[in-house]
């Protein structure tokens, strides 16, 4: 009888995962458990931290090339992103980037298993992931960026939207692999839209096999060591930079144009469906029957009409807006996602940013992009923030509402890389992942100080069922800790906001309110043109610099320290 | 949260920090490091309140058998006695100081 030899990876700890994923003996940790860098942010809310804040970073070699393997914790706080844990690892992306561009070959492979944001640290979870984001943007092009999926929490929240701008993703059946979290989903769209608690329907929706049937990532491996390595290894050994799923907009788009959401849509219609699209047999898009849209008044909608002055605004669907504006003789283009109460998918209805959603801001912007390849100047791109969050759904998470709101975070990243000033203009809500997939890709942004503008990573209503505390518990804690209020003056303390503007009437723009805003964008467009185009300014304002993100700065500081 | 600490008189010296285990869901983490206080000086943040008790039975046993001056910090999620004493000889054994040294 042959021995079976197998070592399940999903039973490591991230660190030793880590360790079994590079070459024996090429292994070094850098920010070790003995730095002391953990949260600054747990203690106070009586939550024991651990000391490496749930990451590791090694660096060492895979089949002998120089990698940085980056391990999330799934044991520690569901693999929750807070503000050290987010740093480190885009820290490690970043100076994986700086490495390549001084022409030193370096891969970055992210072990994830991780929940998305740590609510207990949301705001710092989320702008760090704007962050990861912008550098797996970045670093895409010099090599291809791998990601492994192993389980036992799999991945979730902002980290899918991550997770979704690789270039290649492994991963093994007993994985998930969505946006939002069943719990949640239960909790905003009734357990009718989805029942937490049936795991045939959870795995069947999100699980590995499903994921890559679907072609919603790459390579399904069996939950061995060895097996995980030698795929990883191969990943690495392409050459050629692959393209990654969020930049195919057009297959997508007609993909989703296959989709009748009166339809009932099942995890095997998708499969076949999507082998369909895979082996070039659908190559059309098919014309949605257009039904009746039903628009209703939203900030955002009203921000654009008053921006661009536009009575008609254009769109490529009902909720999916934009328009121009001449600011100081140059022209700007402005977009907005606005409520359409016949929207076909019925929950994206209240402006929230769902599939079609996703991928047309994906579309206009890659579409401004391609416009401006071979001019001097590119145009500025304002993104009016009004998204309450992302759409919470069974057809979301099956169709990939995560990559949907990839797209849209590539396209935006790709613009300011191609030196697009971006500008964020937050009117409203600006939360989850809708905020990352609409607006936190920017350069800067400028928010009214208003009542209903707020900032944050989910409502409270989840945040409570997900952290198991009351209401009254978790509005406490968020008195104390600004990163988890959901007020745009607790926000900006945080140092993100390049402008918060007084006094200006959001709901009905006064004609000295437009002025005030375009003056306010029009300087910003000016200072863009002359910054650098990553996101490094977000840690060098005064409210960063005086204890908004001390523990950003320090993680980074360090680590450059430990890098070569 | 609760913040426990606990002091012992210690000759042995351990030549090498480690670190083990996972603030998870019933599991701790460890870290030990060399100290040449002559004492073994543990620090503890656990989430589980109110048991101070049981955890100076657990340590006292631990560090009478294992006479070692260290620093050792203890970061607990809700640890049954049994697995804290399998992490702490686990910690020991990966700094060097194992029964043969």
């Amino acid at each position: 009888m042959a021995v079976i030899n197998k070592v399940s990876f999903i039973e490591l700890n991230a660190r030793e995962r880590a360790a079994a994923v590079l070459d024996e003996g090429t292994h070094r940790e850098l920010l070790c458990p003995f730095d002391g860098l953990e949260s600054p942010h747990l203690p106070p809310q009586g939550i024991v931290p651990q000391s490496d804040d749930g990451v590791v970073i090694v660096k060492g070699k895979i089949g002998g090339k120089p990698a940085v393997v980056i391990s999330i914790e799934g044991a520690f706080q569901g693999g929750g992103i807070g503000e050290v844990s987010g740093a480190k690892i885009a820290g490690a992306l970043e100076l994986a980037l700086r490495d390549n561009k001084l022409g030193k070959k370096t891969f970055a492979v992210v072990l994830f298993d991780t929940g998305g944001v740590r609510l207990q640290e949301a705001n710092y979870g989320l702008l760090a992931i704007s962050e990861i984001q912008s550098a797996v943007v970045a670093l895409r092009k010099y090599v291809n960026v791998v990601g492994v999926i192993p389980g036992d929490v799999g991945s979730f929240g902002g980290m899918s939207i991550t997770a979704a701008l690789f270039n290649h993703l492994i991963m093994t059946k007993e994985a998930r692999f969505g946006l939002n979290g069943p719990e949640v989903i239960e909790q905003e769209a009734g357990i009718k839209e989805f029942d937490s608690s049936n795991r045939p329907l959870i795995w069947g929706t999100i699980g590995g096999t499903q994921r890559v049937e679907t072609g919603f990532a790459d390579v399904l491996a069996n939950d061995d060591m060895d097996e995980i390595k030698a795929a990883i290894a191969a990943a690495l050994t392409v050459e050629k930079i692959e393209k990654s799923r969020t930049e195919k907009v057009d297959l997508y788009r007609n993909f989703l144009s296959h989709i009748d959401p009166f339809e009932r849509t099942t995890p095997q219609s998708v499969r076949e469906l999507w082998r369909k699209m895979d082996k070039g047999e659908i190559r059309e898009k098919k014309t949605v029957s257009p039904t009746r849209s039903n628009i209703t008044e939203s900030r955002g909608r009203t921000w654009l009409t008053a921006l661009t002055g536009m009575a008609n605004l254009e769109s490529e669907i009902p909720t999916v807006v934009h328009g121009e504006a001449l600011l100081a003789d140059e022209i700007v283009s402005f977009i907005s996602v606005v409520p359409d109460l016949n929207n076909r998918f019925p929950r994206a209805r209240n402006g929230e940013v769902g599939l079609d959603e996703g991928w047309a801001i994906a579309k206009y912007v890659r579409d401004i992009i391609e416009s401006h390849r071979n001019k001097d100047s590119r145009r500025a791109i304002v993104a009016i923030v009004d998204v309450p969050s992302q759409a919470y759904g069974y057809r979301e998470e099956l169709l990939g509402i995560h990559l949907a709101c990839a797209a849209a975070v590539d396209a935006y990243a790709t613009a300011r890389l191609a030196g697009h000033p971006v500008i964020s203009l937050i009117v409203g809500k600006a939360i989850s992942g809708a905020f990352l997939a609409h607006g936190y890709q920017s350069n800067q942004l400028i928010a009214l100080n208003d009542e209903g503008v707020s900032v944050h990573a989910m409502s409270k209503q989840s945040a409570a069922r997900i952290t198991r505390r009351t209401i009254a518990e978790l509005e406490k804690a968020t008195s104390e800790v600004p990163a988890m209020a959901y007020d745009i003056a607790s926000f900006s303390k945080l140092g993100a906001v390049d402008e918060l503007l007084d006094g200006i009437n959001a709901d009905v723009p006064q004609e000295q309110d437009i002025i005030t805003v375009k003056n306010s964008l029009i300087s910003a467009i000016d200072k863009i043109r002359s910054s650098p185009i990553d996101l490094k300014s977000r840690l060098e304002t005064q409210e960063a610099l005086n204890g908004g993100r001390t523990a950003s700065i320090k993680v980074r500081e360090l680590l450059e320290k430990q890098w070569s | 949260m609760e913040t426990l600490t606990f002091d012992y008189e210690a000759t042995k010296v351990i030549h090498k920090r480690s670190h083990v285990g996972v603030v998870g869901s019933g599991d701790l983490e460890v870290l030990l490091e060399p100290s040449d206080s002559g004492r073994a000086h543990i620090h503890i943040r656990t989430g589980s309140e109110g048991f101070g008790e049981v955890w100076k039975l657990v340590l006292d046993r631990f560090f009478t058998v294992n006479d070692i001056a260290a620093k050792v910090t203890i970061n607990d999620f809700g640890a049954t006695p049994g697995v804290v004493n399998l992490r702490l000889a686990q910690a020991l054994e990966v700094s060097g100081h194992g029964c043969d040294k």
